[in-house]
């Protein structure tokens, strides 16, 4: 370095002072370096030794590439350091593929919650050993030592009342002690061998939910649950997340753009979804899509995180999205299909929507109503399932035509090649208006009154055809949508400005409090923009608007707006609903594992919130029956019937599985039916109809129909998804619980189900969970085993935001005693199947099974007329008014072998996923060849599935997603059905087979299969519906359309035929709790609300010490200003909040982002972190869940009849819990704990 | 000489020098990134603009004193030709400028530290009793001068005082001369070899590490690695191997 010296003076001029100049001048020569020709740098050689200090903080020894399986739909690829054998923490990974030059990039995703897991590694609340409550371990070694013979043990303990109460009414009490693996693994696999032998397999209940967040982790459970015979329950209707709509629209589950489609759309709202805090690492894609001018929407009650990105703000009130929604379809209706024809939009709804389709209309006391969908059988044509195909009148004709497409062409060998929406020559006519034509006045339900439901009466222009008097849904819609034309009788808004007849922007606003003019601007934007963009209008609908008891008529009504507009299947629009990580990619594969197709078929699957509506007793509280809920012009099949009394007709209907199913154990059925010389499906019928034979759910509190095992994995049901947790306490676990509602007084109990004077108290014999964490589901358990966590094990991980498989990757082997799912329920199995060899054999299972989705099954109900054998006092016949009974061999010494191994069902079966059956030869040889073959057993030759990596692989190889050539296999026999050409949207990877180690190296793109109706062809953007738009695939629904129009006859017992705005429920009327902003002695009557929360993923992290630090931390009520000043509470002080459900005890946050009337408590604060005795039972505060219960839709229970049809978390009853109220109120300021 | 003066005048001083000395050099040892002052001026800085100034060269005026008187001999003074009335007339004043100044800055940072919040927030006991000390020590040498030079009989520390404490310093104690000087002067030298042993384990560790480099230094260092050679594969590690056990 040259010196100052070498320079010309002045180099420095004006920069410094002289003093300081000086100085720093003479400084030079008094240490050693180079000072720099301006005097403002020094250089020097060495003297870093204090870098190692930092240096050493941030070393590592290796990088990981893992991910989180928690459910919060991000999928998020992360990088895990390891040092000295120690996880220190977590980067996000960077290497996604581009999605392309022109758009932003999916990389890095993560959020802060993410950032903080590895804290769970080694935290105090981590499961280090198996613990088993200390009360129960030591009976249980007593017992097996006396009697020499687990099983025998178990059986004592449970049968002498004394020894069982001695364990279960010490649930949730502490007392855990360590136990080894070999005494946990010992005593569950004796539970599951003496309740299989006692009460049956179908008394076993597995509980695991979303399998794209781990893969393996749910299946290998799911898997032993399958062998044995267990039902595994539904979680995504039980969640709630599970739109109700998207089946009776649809005749799908839950297809939705990945994240980049967002920046494809140029009009979004976001409706009841809090994007940057629920969906935080694909917000961006929102955000940025702005710049591109993107115009943003944000409905939500409160001043959401998501609000204030977005261009209009429309607060809503809670619940009330519905009539927005239907006021901007009235918008739409007027002035894009009424007022003036909308091409685009009328060619649309023409090929994809039932809108042209004919409805008969029938005459009843004097009323005309709507009723069924005319089909071809019902003028004359005699085709294979002609009652299975809808009709429609040619535009140019006026006559009927049966167009391609309808369900009646999905089945049989004469509908080969004609399953598919090409109208040929024919222009449907949409509406059957004509000047001066015949019209009729038909009724119509209302329900905005909050005096009660009413009758509206507006006219349709009708036709004739064959005598019968038709309409298409079109008119029908716009009669319920009040969209008047000229000449057309009954009552109709005058105008927009008209409040006084639903439908208008006018008679929102009262109830939504969003502006008439404002509604219907937004409205016009949203379509005009879906014109001139061709179709990019998108809704990002999220559980706001979707936990509601009916949820299923707001999205209705939203996703009306979509295909109105011609949105849904087009990039860029459509709906964009995300309520869990739903999305298993590769679905076969892992449908394949889970149910252990491969050995046996099929396994027992069970609708969540039934089972645990029944389990727990909630059915005993409900003092009110069917016809609160019911539509004023309901012919009343329902009336008088409980809620438990539905759930019972949909069982015995075979519309919904029911397990337990009988009051006997279905082993040996198969055996006495043999005996007695008849078939299975006589013996049952036969036995039913003598009374000898019962249902086990029309007397659920009996003890032989008790469900005896649950296992909980991957799950925090207690804390986090328990709808009526106190009941769960009280009925089904038998602990300490603070319900304080009253049972059903006698004259308002059910009709066809057992009233027991004495509801039983803890139901369970053995409540098992695996967990990382301690949780409020691990502490009311018997047996805790300890599980690795998601930088331990082997996975697979996939979801709706982005079109990736991830894998999980082991950063350090499972702690402590901790063992991977996979190796704890090997171990089970293993143990299972010893004790099996001497208690159980080979046995013969009956197996009832519901009336199934995508199978011929859904047309055993021609024209959703209800054949209830039991009303009509006929005889059921399995598989059409009664569930099907399968009889499956349950080889239960084996159960562990065949668990290890790929059975022979996959190659000679072949594996079906939504009706598409995917031959598996050629993957078979692929896994044999690359996870090694079983030597000796019953599955000898076999590809292994002995570790978490094989499975990883099979999953894989058996999935169209992941394997091109079953892409391209699936496609082709679709093909052959649709006769559309399909198989070249996945040529293009036909030779392709994901690994699991492409896994490991990078976030892998998924290939094009029939399983998904989108295409990601050529590297496109995931969008639902766009094979069916472009390539003219049916929807699989009845029409082979999207419903608008549903004609199940309990559709129109609730009112609810079309899209209709139903207010939240009344909980004053139906419980009689204070209503909405009544103050009274006790405090301030609020609506309670569980939205997620910023600082934890359900339950997950809300108890991690660095979000708790992010946070208040601890259990919080939201409430605004106004409510908080009439309960003279401030900021953080303590309330306590109580209704009939229970007592929660939690600090105000006193904040003007909320709405009066309503309070929020973020879901899933767990009783871990920092809860108090409340002071109105001296009990713990309740969690959230402390303040709901489970309220069942009856029209949810609906099965056999096309979309309406059961199928594994497509079509259930949901465990809504939005519509709560409860009492606020300030608390004495001194808690105890 | 008793076995009380001996103590206090003879044992506590070396007690309290060793601990000076090698618990500063402990400290640098053992808790160099705990060698700070833990500024608060994030917390408060108006009244630390005033106070801490104020108070750091009073304190340096202060010392500068001590070193005039205690550690220079009176002879040297007079060979200077400096005589006792000019001696005693700038020592008054610049004891009383200074301690004056050194006084009210410790008040202000005081009163700043007890009543604002985060300041008191992050005062540890550690702090509180240097407080103690300083005050204590600063609080009896201006008094002892104060209050000598007010009733006008003002002592004459030079003839006692500091030979005692030279006579330390050469390991050759003179306690008699000490315990004949007046009690102020007793307790303030008691109270500042306290403050001496306390030092090493306080903030005012930050007395050694007083940024006057910054005077002439240039702003920016850059400090390049050492040149280090490549180990080749074939060598062996160059890692410290740890005894087994």
């Amino acid at each position: 370095m040259t010196s100052v010296e070498d320079q010309p003076s002045g180099a420095t001029e004006g920069r410094m002072d002289p003093l300081t100049e000086t100085l720093v001048r003479a400084g030079r020569y008094f240490r050693p370096g180079d000072v720099s020709q301006d005097l403002r740098t020094i250089t020097r050689v060495g003297g870093r030794e204090a870098d190692s200090f930092y240096r050493d903080r941030w070393s590592h020894d290796k990088v990981v590439r893992s991910t989180h399986g928690v459910n919060c739909t991000g999928s998020c690829s992360w990088k895990v350091y390891v040092k000295d054998g120690i996880i220190t923490w977590e980067s996000q990974q960077t290497d996604y593929p581009s999605v392309g030059p022109d758009r932003p990039e999916y990389e890095p995703r993560g959020c802060p919650r993410g950032a903080a897991f590895s804290w769970y590694t080694y935290s105090p609340t981590r499961v280090r050993y198996p613990y088993i409550r200390g009360v129960l371990l030591e009976m249980f070694r007593e017992a097996r030592h006396r009697l020499g013979d687990p099983v025998a043990a178990w059986a004592e303990i449970t049968s002498d009342p004394d020894k069982r109460a001695a364990y279960v009414t010490a649930r949730g009490t502490g007392g855990f002690v360590r136990a080894t693996w070999e005494d946990a693994v010992d005593l569950v696999a004796a539970a599951h061998v003496h309740t299989i032998a006692s009460y049956g397999p179908d008394r076993i209940a597995g509980f695991s939910p979303i399998p794209a967040m781990s893969m393996v982790s749910h299946a290998v459970g799911a898997r032993f649950m399958s062998l044995i015979g267990a039902p595994m329950l539904s979680f995504y209707d039980w969640y709630a997340d599970l739109p109700v709509a998207s089946p009776q629209v649809f005749g799908d589950q839950t297809d939705v753009p990945e994240s980049g489609d967002w920046w494809d759309a140029s009009y979004l709202i976001m409706w009841g979804s809090n994007v940057p805090v629920t969906r935080t690492p694909d917000a961006h894609w929102m955000v940025e899509a702005r710049y591109r001018g993107q115009k943003v929407i944000a409905v939500s009650p409160d001043y959401a995180d998501n609000v204030k990105f977005a261009d209009e703000w429309l607060a809503a009130q809670p619940g009330t999205d519905g009539a927005l929604a239907v006021a901007m379809g009235h918008v739409i209706l007027k002035e894009f299909f009424v007022d003036r024809q909308t091409p685009a939009f009328e060619d649309y709804v023409r090929s994809y929507t039932d809108l042209p389709f004919l409805v008969e209309l029938v005459e009843r006391d004097g009323q005309w109503l709507p009723g069924k969908f005319l089909t071809a059988a019902d003028i004359g044509d005699s085709s294979q399932h002609a009652e299975w195909k809808t009709v429609l009148l040619d535009a140019a004709t006026g006559s009927a035509v049966v167009p391609n497409g309808s369900l009646g062409f999905r089945y049989g060998e004469e509908g080969e090649g004609r399953w598919n929406l090409d109208l040929g020559d024919t222009v449907p006519l949409l509406s059957a208006y004509q000047e001066g034509g015949d019209t009729r006045t038909v009724a119509l339900p209302r329900f905005d009154d909050p005096a009660g439901p009413a009758v509206m009466e507006r006219g349709v222009p009708v036709r004739t055809v064959e005598g019968r008097t038709v309409t298409t849904v079109f008119d029908l819609l716009l009669a319920a949508y009040g969209v008047a034309r000229p000449g057309l009788p009954g009552q109709w808004p005058s105008g927009y400005d008209d409040g006084s007849e639903p439908g208008t922007p006018a008679w929102q606003e009262p109830i939504t409090s969003v502006p008439a003019a404002t509604a219907a601007r937004i409205a016009r934007e949203f379509a005009a923009n879906a014109e001139v963009s061709g179709g990019r209008s998108m809704i990002i609908m999220g559980a706001g608007t979707n936990h509601w008891f009916h949820s299923d008529t707001i999205y209705r009504a939203f996703l009306a707006l979509v295909t109105l507009t011609g949105c849904q299947g087009r990039n860029g629009g459509g709906w964009a609903h995300y309520v869990g990580q739903e999305k298993v990619r590769p679905l076969t594969g892992h449908a394949q594992m889970a149910t252990a197709a491969d050995w046996q078929r099929p396994a027992r699957t069970m609708i969540g919130t039934a089972f645990f509506y029944l389990a727990t007793d909630q059915w005993r509280y409900d003092p009110f029956t069917a016809d609160a809920t019911a539509s004023p012009l309901a012919s009343g099949s329902l009336q008088g019937k409980s809620t438990v009394d539905v759930i019972a007709t949909s069982a015995r209907l075979g519309w919904m599985p029911s397990y337990p199913t009988f009051d006997r154990n279905p082993l040996g059925l198969a055996d006495r039916a043999e005996s007695s010389g008849r078939s299975v499906e006589q013996f049952v019928t036969d036995e039913i109809g003598a009374g000898r034979l019962k249902f086990a759910c029309e007397d659920p509190d009996a003890p032989e129909n008790w469900p005896r095992i649950l296992t909980v994995w991957r799950a925090n049901l207690l804390g986090s998804s328990a709808k009526g947790n106190e009941y769960f306490l009280r009925h089904l676990i038998g602990a300490d619980s603070s319900v304080r509602a009253a049972e059903t007084p006698e004259a308002d109990r059910p009709e066809d189900v057992t009233w027991r004077d004495q509801a039983p108290t803890g139901k369970l014999d053995l409540l098992l969970s695996l967990d990382f964490r301690m949780t409020s589901t691990t502490l009311f358990s018997d047996v805790v085993l300890p599980a690795a966590t998601w930088y331990e094990k082997h996975d697979l991980s996939s979801t709706d935001m982005h079109p990736f498989v991830h894998a999980f990757t082991p950063a350090i082997s499972p702690p402590w005693q901790t063992r991977t799912d996979f190796d704890a329920f090997s171990a089970v199995a293993a143990r299972f199947s010893q004790l099996a060899e001497d208690h159980l054999g080979v046995r013969r299972d009956v197996v009832a099974v519901p009336l199934t989705h995508d199978t011929p099954d859904e047309m055993a109900t021609p024209h959703g007329v209800v054949d209830d054998w039991r009303v009509e006092g006929t005889t059921p016949v399995p598989g059409r008014n009664f569930p099907k009974l399968v009889v499956v061999e349950r080889d239960y010494p084996n159960v562990a072998a065949k668990l290890a191994a790929l059975g022979p069902l996959a190659e000679r079966l072949g594996a079906t996923t939504k009706g598409v059956t995917f031959e598996l030869g050629a993957a078979v040889q692929y896994l044999a060849a690359k996870n090694g073959r079983t030597v000796g057993g019953v599955a000898d030759g076999r590809p292994l599935l002995a570790r978490d990596q094989h499975m990883c692989e099979a999953i894989l190889a058996l999935s169209g997603t992941t394997n091109g050539q079953l892409a391209v296999q699936g496609f082709k026999a679709l093909e052959r059905r649709t006769g559309v050409r399909l198989a070249d949207l996945a040529a293009e990877h036909e030779g392709k087979q994901i690994t699991f180690a492409d896994t490991q190296s990078r976030p892998t793109p998924v290939i094009t299969s029939p399983e998904w109706s989108g295409s990601e062809h050529g590297g496109r953007r995931y969008s639902a519906f766009v094979i069916n738009v472009e390539r003219l695939k049916p929807w699989h629904t009845l029409t082979g359309r999207q419903h608008f129009y549903l004609d199940h006859d309990w559709m129109a017992e609730v009112g609810e035929q079309l899209p209709v705005f139903r207010p939240p429920l009344d909980m004053h009327q139906l419980f009689g709790e204070p209503r909405i902003g009544a103050m009274g002695e006790l405090g301030v009557t609020v609506r309670y609300l569980t939205p997620h929360s910023k600082w934890s993923i359900h339950s997950e992290y809300q108890d991690n010490l660095l979000m708790l630090s992010l946070s208040r931390g601890g259990p919080t009520i939201w409430m605004s200003p106004a409510d908080a000043e009439r309960i003279s509470v401030s900021d953080n002080e303590w309330i306590e909040a109580v209704n009939r459900n229970g007592v929660i005890v939690a600090r105000a946050i006193v904040s003007h982002r909320m709405p009066e009337g309503t309070v929020y408590m973020y879901h899933a604060q767990e009783r871990v972190v920092d809860v108090p005795l409340a002071e109105t039972t001296g009990k713990r505060g309740g969690i959230h869940n402390s303040g709901t219960r489970l309220l069942i839709k009856p029209s949810h229970l609906i099965g056999g009849y096309a979309q309406l049809s059961y199928a594994f978390n497509y079509l259930g009853p949901t465990g809504n819990q939005r519509d709560e109220v409860t009492v606020i109120r300030r608390r004495g300021q001194e808690v105890t704990y | 000489m008793s076995a009380g003066n001996i103590l206090l005048w003879v044992i506590v001083p070396y007690i309290c020098i060793a601990t000076f000395v090698l618990g500063h050099i402990w400290r640098y040892r053992y808790d160099k990134f705990g060698w700070t002052t833990r500024s608060s001026q994030l917390y408060e800085r108006r009244l630390l603009r005033i106070g801490s100034p104020l108070f750091h060269f009073g304190i340096l005026l202060v010392i500068l004193g001590h070193v005039v008187g205690i550690l220079i001999p009176e002879s040297t003074t007079k060979a200077l030709g400096v005589s006792e009335h000019a001696y005693h007339l700038s020592a008054v004043t610049l004891g009383t400028v200074s301690g004056v100044m050194t006084v009210a800055g410790m008040a202000i940072l005081i009163y700043r530290r007890r009543t604002t919040g985060p300041v008191f927030s992050a005062t540890t006991t550690n702090d509180k009793i240097m407080y103690v000390l300083l005050a204590l020590t600063i609080g009896l040498g201006l008094a002892t001068t104060v209050l000598g030079n007010a009733t006008g009989a003002a002592h004459d520390y030079r003839v006692d005082v500091a030979p005692w404490f030279r006579s330390v310093l050469y390991f050759d104690p003179h306690t008699h001369l000490i315990v004949a000087a007046p009690i102020g002067f007793e307790i303030h030298a008691i109270s500042a070899w306290l403050l001496f042993a306390f030092w090493p384990f306080s903030r005012l560790v930050h007395v050694f590490s007083a940024p006057v480099g910054y005077l002439t230094r240039p702003y920016i260092v850059y400090r390049s690695r050492e040149a280090v050679t490549p180990r080749r594969g074939w060598e062996g590690s160059r890692l410290p191997v740890e005894p087994p056990g």
